[in-house]
């Protein structure tokens, strides 16, 4: 009883966004909503965090140290910034098959973290400014 | 229980197998050998966001990812 008044109105709307959000983010069982879980589980905090607010997330190669962003997407997502987060050149690769945008990205991240110049040995180059933000797809 | 996680189309398929069942190890191992000659690559977390990659399969890695080959986009 004073669950339901203390539910009445904005609160019981807020508490119904929050449950719908949760369901919608964590509890799918869509190929999409379980490749995000699986790559949220296999990002540090920090990236994880970035990626939550701005659907990308910084690695640091592991050979050049240089820093890649990778954009929420399945081609072209991947771009190597500058110190001002600037992006400088964009590399495409990609792990073969249909996979969804979250295994995709994994798959990019480990690769630039373990194996740098095997991943970009293979990569497609493309000019840092062939896409904007508005390009890649909203995960959410 | 440990698990080996292979990205598809779906998601991701787990493969759990308790390491002190000796069958369920060697299917385990055989799994690995056959996803890493398919050309999937095989990763691990030491730490929180830190990963690392494997060549031969270990009985002690509670977790294990396969990711498909890498190809230029």
């Amino acid at each position: 009883m004073i669950a339901a008044v203390w539910l009445r109105g904005p609160a019981r709307a807020r508490l119904h966004a929050l449950r719908e959000l949760y369901r919608r983010f964590f509890g799918e069982n869509t190929p999409d909503a379980r490749g995000r879980r699986l790559l949220a589980e296999w990002l540090s905090p920090a990236q994880r965090a970035q990626f939550e607010q701005h659907r990308y997330f910084d690695v640091v190669g592991c050979d050049t140290g240089k820093t890649y962003r990778i954009h929420y997407g399945t081609a072209a997502n991947v771009h190597e910034i500058d110190e001002a987060g600037i992006a400088t050149m964009g590399w495409c690769f990609v792990p073969s098959g249909f996979l969804v945008p979250g295994d995709v990205m994994l798959a990019q991240k480990i690769a630039l973290e373990t194996d740098e110049r095997g991943a970009l040995a293979l990569a497609n180059r493309f000019p840092a400014a062939t896409h904007s933000e508005h390009f890649y797809r909203r995960p959410f | 229980m440990a698990t080996q996680i292979v990205m598809d189309q779906t998601g991701d398929t787990r493969h759990e197998f308790d390491p002190g069942n000796a069958e369920a190890l060697a299917r385990a191992e055989r799994r690995f050998r056959e996803l890493t000659g398919a050309g999937f690559t095989a990763a691990l977390r030491t730490g929180p966001g830190e990963v690392t990659r494997i060549r031969s399969f270990d009985p002690n890695v509670q977790e294990t990812l396969f990711y498909p080959r890498l190809v230029g986009g």
